[in-house]
């Protein structure tokens, strides 16, 4: 029951941040309510059972994806009018909303810290487990997905370089 | 994985180490030419990998599955990309020395599509699809000229993307109610569970198949096609329409048969309302379009339209004897298909080329006295793909009214003989543009101009052509030995 409460909670605030990203204006505002919500996945990834995947949640996705997005965008504003924005960015009303969900989030992990005793969910999956699969039975995806990285590498040098070419 | 399964993923390997020698080729010495010749080499020997694979058909690990079906189809894909290669060595030529990259992406395409052929998972199903998406971005992309490339390239990804998150949903809905993500296992599982959760099975088959319905460009999933036909390099257009669809719809054609999802009558339903769709809605937009690279997009909508039509007669295949003219049927219209897209393709590329406003079909006018063997070739394949006698497309029409007559799939049927019917009209209209006799004024004015002018020099591209129209004659006049063939698959 406690389970099915706190995989509610994660999931309403998951579902509230993909909304308000989508309709931002501003793809700063946006990109943090993605990260929020991107977190509330991984807040419901340790709910079921899966620390390892809430890990990797966060830092890959949450941490470098989202980041790298945010020093994009923050790069593409330089300038006086860059400066001017960056400091609108640090206003209350900008970062209250993602920072309430944010605290939703960690209060929900909070309390199953200190109340729960024990797994929340029946199963755990480690991170050996994922390993024995991944280089186990699925040994070839993991070698189709060097290939899919591949392929985007070499795609997006080739798009990108004519533009560095143009400037030049 | 032991050695004899290692051998079963040939062409696989093959394919892999041709993009591996590219990646060092590049890094040492940026040649276009040497990278043309390894990926020529590269796709031979995985020719013969396909060839030499035969012997050991299995199922390899839990992802991939060898079989001689695959397999036949491997080495059908392979060809088409030894095509779409020779035609690809004199398009694009301001690209220089960045070409080495195209030629990677094209086997690293190809690479995703014998995966997904060979898929019997839904994570290889998933790979090999977005490996041979991704690839294809950029290689529509290529051409640095122009903003075309660039919009249609955005297109594809933008609604490949959509068709993916569509994909992977089903996937995670199809696995809540079964637990099984092996194509065999859901459909060992899928009686128990449609008693259980009869809506998370069908949202989620429903997904699946929009999600592949995209990459098919089946109505309504089909807004994406002309755009990126005609955007695309010629070249690439035909890799799309016939190693990308191709290989999608093998996939499709597996999941559907071992996930058993031909027993739900809903779904079968929602498939013909597509199917349907697809036959008249592709060839009534086909007949308004003046650029023959749209043109073939809508006739392909409609090709694909015709196909579904074997899967939903699976439904009502009662005997082996349909089931084994279902897999017939299979076989010979995405060969037929694939083998008459490409000569048409052909034909685009060596006169058009990449100059959109050549391949107006006002820029056939009287190819007949200007270069009777490739307007042969055009009117062979346009024949075909109208389905008259003595063409693989007569015989893969045949095959798939035998198909709806023994199902007993009358409305569908109806779609079919109206769709083609109106087919005839535009596939026509390309062939008597060609026939038209040149007014002596124009004739004079086109010799002056290069492009048109008369061409003297018989290329490589002119050999591929004729090659490719005597095996679509060949697979129409005499198709005994190919039909045994597809028997014993």
């Amino acid at each position: 029951m406690l389970e099915i409460t706190l995989f509610y909670i994660a999931a309403t605030i998951a579902l509230v941040a993909t909304v308000l990203a989508m309709t931002r204006a501003n793809a700063i505002h946006a990109l943090i309510y993605l990260i929020v919500s991107l977190l509330a996945v991984a807040v419901i990834f340790f709910l079921i059972g899966a620390p390892f995947a809430a890990a990797l949640e966060i830092v890959i996705y949450a941490g470098a994806i989202m980041v790298l997005f945010v020093f994009v965008i923050m790069m593409l504003n330089l300038g006086e009018e860059g400066d001017a924005r960056e400091r609108g960015l640090l206003h209350p009303k900008i970062w209250a909303g993602p920072a309430l969900l944010s605290l939703m989030l960690f209060s929900e992990l909070l309390y199953m810290i200190s109340t729960v005793d024990g797994p929340v969910s029946s199963g755990v999956v480690t991170a050996k487990e994922v390993g024995l699969a991944l280089f186990g039975p699925y040994v070839l995806a993991v070698e189709i997905a060097s290939m899919l990285l591949l392929a985007g590498l070499v795609g997006s040098y080739h798009l990108g370089r004519r533009y560095l070419e143009r400037e030049e | 994985m032991n050695m004899s399964e290692m051998t079963a993923l040939m062409p696989i390997l093959m394919l892999s180490l041709t993009a591996v020698v590219l990646m060092i080729q590049a890094s040492i010495k940026r040649d276009q030419a040497v990278a043309w010749w390894i990926t020529a080499a590269g796709l031979l020997l995985s020719l013969w990998g396909a060839g030499y694979a035969r012997d050991f058909v299995q199922p390899v690990t839990v992802l991939l599955v060898v079989d001689d079906w695959g397999l036949f189809f491997t080495t059908l894909i392979l060809m088409a990309s030894l095509v779409t290669l020779i035609l690809s060595k004199e398009s694009f030529s301001p690209e220089g020395e960045r070409k080495e990259e195209y030629y990677l992406l094209l086997v690293l395409s190809v690479l995703g599509a014998v995966i997904l052929i060979q898929s019997s998972h839904m994570a290889s199903l998933l790979l090999g699809m977005e490996l041979m998406g991704v690839a294809l971005y950029g290689m529509i992309a290529f051409p640095e000229k122009g903003e075309l490339p660039l919009e249609a390239a955005i297109k594809y990804l933008v609604l490949s993307a959509c068709a993916s998150v569509m994909l992977l949903f089903g996937f995670a809905l199809i696995y809540a109610a079964t637990g099984d993500l092996t194509f065999a296992g859901i459909g060992a599982k899928a009686g128990e569970a449609y008693a259980r959760e009869p809506v998370l099975l069908m949202a989620g088959s429903a997904m699946i198949l929009a999600g592949l319905g995209f990459k098919l460009s089946v109505v309504p999933f089909h807004m994406w096609t002309p755009d990126v036909y005609q955007g695309a390099p010629t070249p690439v257009t035909g890799f799309l329409a016939t190693v990308s669809k191709g290989a999608v719809f093998i996939a499709l054609t597996r999941f559907f048969i071992e996930g058993q999802l031909y027993q739900y009558s809903s779904l079968i339903f929602a498939l013909s309302a597509v199917a349907i769709a697809s036959m008249l809605v592709g060839n009534w937009l086909a007949l308004q379009q003046q650029n023959i690279k749209r043109l073939l997009a809508y006739s392909s909508i409609a090709h694909f339209g015709y196909l579904l039509l074997v899967l939903i007669a699976l439904s009502m295949a009662i005997d082996a004897d349909t089931n084994r003219l279902i897999g017939e049927a299979i076989t010979y219209y995405l060969a037929a298909y694939i083998v008459t897209t490409l000569a048409a393709f052909t034909v685009v590329a060596t006169l058009a080329g990449e100059d959109d406003s050549l391949s107006m079909i006002g820029a056939f006018d009287g190819l007949f006295w200007r270069n009777p063997l490739q307007a042969s070739v055009l009117t062979v394949a346009m024949l075909s793909f109208a389905g008259i006698p003595l063409t693989a497309g007569f015989i893969g029409k045949f095959y798939l009214m035998t198909v709806a007559i023994q199902s007993q799939l009358w409305v569908l049927m109806g779609a079919l003989v109206l769709g083609s019917a109106i087919a005839i009209y535009y596939y026509l209209r390309i062939i008597f543009a060609m026939s038209k006799i040149p007014p002596a004024s124009i004739k004079l004015g086109s010799q002056g101009d290069i492009n048109k002018g008369p061409r003297v020099e018989f290329g490589p591209q002119d050999l591929l052509a004729a090659l490719l129209m005597l095996l679509v004659l060949l697979l129409g006049s005499w198709p005994q030995p190919f039909i045994a063939f597809a028997g014993s698959l």
